[in-house]
């Protein structure tokens, strides 16, 4: 017996898949939501345990997760394991793609930092001549940035540039400002820096997730369903009218293939992870850009330097402690000349440790050092935006399948002298800085994690305005299939410096409005 | 455990072969509350048996991990540890190319002290020892990028394992108990999520 018809089909529980849910059911529109993964409750599976309780004392089972970086012995069942979910890359390529396969998929985990995009990101093109516009700018994206600030209780302080966007905040303490960062501040702005500080979502109760502030208000609606260890292999289509029609999954546990009929697809399942489903149904790809224009922010380059009077274990008060963030400062006006395109913000911290790598020596002598630095220790690291580039892309590669028999991603990304240019820059101004403040540098370094490993990886369904540049249209609907939508990162043009997160909720709360609008008017 | 604890506490079909006679009855022990078991760490019962390295490999990690992480401000070394017989474990369970290149390095000390001083690196004493791993010791500004030199990668690799590996220990949490500090490092696990049907409810207490 054929099974009832949902209006929309969401194919992924995270914060993208939450947002699309929370607006369709409350304007009255059945969602059936299937997530890959099983449901979680984090206050009843987790525990605190000590390293020595653990089976590799909390130094992780060798080569169990080799891409994730992230990973350690502690949160190593939190991520997918890659033998189950494999993806290839050339050995000289390497791309570290960091998945998880949870109900409320990321959102369970994520830092919190909740920034805006400015048009130096969605207009990039315009304001730098490198690269495409996004077909939106910020004012367009602006109310829905209000509302979902509001959603996620944003905290943060309001500098009134467009560079770095303001928001809906909640007040924020901060406290005054420690005397080392107070100086950081000052060397910055005399350098014509803006310094700021973090921007964070609250949440309620401890989290900022999917399933604590999104899902609960679409369950309480009555017109969610949610599937989880739901493993979506191909989106199904209409003979007649190239329409999708629904899905096919499989049973995580045992294999068992299943359709599911709904008359809108959403793809909600990750930007890598929506753009393999889409490579694998054979859709959304007349413009061959399904895939390309791979992006994620570049994280590593990092200058630490020990400040003289917080030495010794004991910094007089009001010395050490907090934080400055310097909102991207590189390319914003024109005529500016870098030998490299885009820009990076930097965090300064202040109160850190050196690590032992940092001095050459061992054992007493080392440990004296370490204790002289405790606490003395100011950590510069940057959010740098990569470029978007075409040959950057992920493919199909039919010769592994995963553990249900579905073909893997091949991921070919790599990076560009404008990255590498871009962190000597980056490390040579925190080395400045640091420097002009009067503080030792005890290491200094331009490298940078392979691609993936920011786990802010966007782009591969990219938007536009024009049908042969792009898969998805403004309102993140596809350009080929008109009852098909993916609102996760997949859309971004450019991945800017900021965080993700704050844009993918905007982006999917504005589409999901537009969606909600079209079925109204039967339009779709 | 719960559906045992429910059950009555006759079976309800009584077979003569379960009767117990009521003298004996009135000398059993009062019954305890429902519950887990207390259980033990195998950490404070046993000690590792090493499998991977040779005798000769296995003296060196020895010796170099108490050159490296000696007992310092009241903390246990390496060697209290255990952390030669742990990273015998680990390193036998490593991919291969973390083994090799914890078996290069370890031939590359025995080796030049062979021809340093014409004697194993185990029966160095600390200023010799010093003479043949001062040199492997390099920067490392960030530590996911360890040198390329195989004898300086080895080294930065090693250095890193020995000191989290000691810090890791339950001797190491023990003596920050005792010394009234705060132990270091333990965290939120997660645990393994793999419900096939969802986790059941608790189950009905069992009035008679």
């Amino acid at each position: 017996m054929a099974k009832q018809e949902f209006d929309v089909l969401i194919i992924g529980s995270g914060h993208s898949g939450g947002m699309a849910a929370n607006v369709l059911t409350q304007k009255g529109i059945s969602c059936l939501m299937l997530d890959a993964g099983p449901e979680v409750n984090l206050a009843t599976n987790r525990a605190t345990r000590n390293p020595w309780e653990l089976p590799y004392r909390g130094m992780n089972k060798p080569g169990r997760l080799p891409h994730v970086v992230q990973a350690n012995e502690f949160n190593a069942n939190q991520w997918v394991d890659e033998k189950e979910v494999p993806y290839t890359h050339h050995p000289a390529t390497p791309y570290n793609w960091v998945r998880v396969r949870l109900l409320g998929g990321r959102s369970l985990f994520w830092g919190r930092q909740s920034f805006r995009m400015s048009d130096w990101e969605f207009k990039a093109g315009e304001k730098e001549g490198v690269g495409d516009n996004w077909p939106i700018s910020h004012a367009d994206l602006d109310p829905f940035y209000s509302r979902v600030e509001a959603i996620f209780r944003v905290s943060g302080r309001k500098e009134g540039k467009p560079h770095f966007p303001d928001g809906n905040f909640l007040d924020a303490d901060y406290g005054p400002d420690s005397a080392t960062v107070q100086k950081v501040t000052q060397i910055a702005q005399s350098r014509g820096y803006l310094v700021s500080k973090i921007r964070a979502s609250n949440g309620r109760n401890g989290q900022a997730s999917s399933v604590n502030l999104l899902l609960p208000d679409a369950l309480a609606t009555g017109k969610l369903q949610i599937v989880p260890n739901a493993i979506v292999r191909e989106l199904t289509v209409d003979k007649n009218t190239g329409l999708v029609n629904g899905a096919n999954f499989l049973d995580r546990h045992s294999k068992q293939e299943l359709h599911v009929k709904a008359r809108v697809v959403i793809l909600a399942a990750g930007s890598l992870e929506s753009t393999r489903l889409l490579l694998n149904s054979g859709l959304a790809n007349s413009s061959g850009m399904l895939g390309h224009y791979v992006i994620d922010q570049l994280y590593g380059v990092q200058v630490v330097a020990s400040v003289p009077e917080a030495r010794g274990g004991t910094p007089p008060e009001g010395l050490m402690g907090g934080t400055a963030l310097l909102p991207r400062f590189r390319n914003l006006q024109k005529g500016e000349k870098n030998n490299f395109s885009k820009g990076y913000g930097m965090m300064i911290a202040s109160g850190g440790a050196a690590q032992p790598g940092f001095f050459q020596d061992y054992g007493e002598s080392l440990q004296k050092k370490l204790d002289l630095h405790a606490g003395a220790c100011m950590t510069a690291s940057i959010y740098g935006e990569r470029l978007p580039r075409y040959e950057n892309h992920v493919r199909i590669n039919k010769d592994v399948k995963d553990a249900w028999g579905i073909p893997v991603l091949h991921a070919d990304v790599k990076d560009s002298a404008n990255e590498h240019n871009m962190a000597k820059d980056a490390a040579d101004t925190a080395e400045d800085i640091l420097k002009t403040a009067g503080w030792d540098i005890l290491s200094k370094t331009d490298k940078f994690h392979p691609p993936g490993y920011s786990i802010h990886e966007v782009g591969g369904a990219r938007m536009g305005d024009d049908p042969k540049k792009s898969v998805l249209n403004k309102w993140n609907q596809s350009h080929d299939v008109k009852n098909l939508f993916q609102v996760d990162g997949g859309c971004f043009v450019t991945c800017g410096w900021q965080n993700t997160t704050l844009t993918m909720l905007a982006l999917a709360m504005r589409a999901s409005e537009y969606l909600a609008e079209q079925m109204k008017t039967k339009a779709i | 455990m719960q559906a045992i604890a429910a059950a009555p506490a006759v079976p309800a079909i009584v077979t003569p072969a379960l009767l117990t006679p009521q003298s004996v009855q009135a000398q059993s022990p009062p019954p305890r509350p429902p519950g887990p078991l207390a259980t033990g760490k195998r950490d404070a019962v046993a000690d590792p048996v090493s499998h991977f390295f040779t005798a000769p490999r296995f003296a060196a990690l020895h010796k170099l991990c108490h050159l490296l992480m000696p007992p310092m401000n009241g903390n246990p070394g390496a060697l209290e540890a255990a952390v030669p017989q742990f990273l015998d474990f680990l390193v036998g369970q490593s991919p291969t190319d973390r083994q090799q290149l914890y078996k290069s390095g370890l031939d590359l000390l025995n080796s030049r002290s062979a021809t340093q001083f014409g004697k194993p690196f185990a029966s160095l004493d600390a200023t010799q020892a010093d003479t043949i791993i001062r040199p492997l010791f390099v920067l490392v500004p960030w530590q996911f990028d360890l040198p390329k030199e195989p004898g300086a990668r080895f080294m930065a690799a090693a250095h890193d394992d020995i000191r989290v590996a000691t810090r890791n220990s339950r001797e190491w949490t023990q003596a920050a108990i005792a010394a009234g500090r705060r132990p270091v490092g333990a965290q939120l696990y997660f645990f393994p999520v793999d419900p096939v049907y969802p986790p059941a409810p608790p189950a009905p207490v069992y009035k008679g």
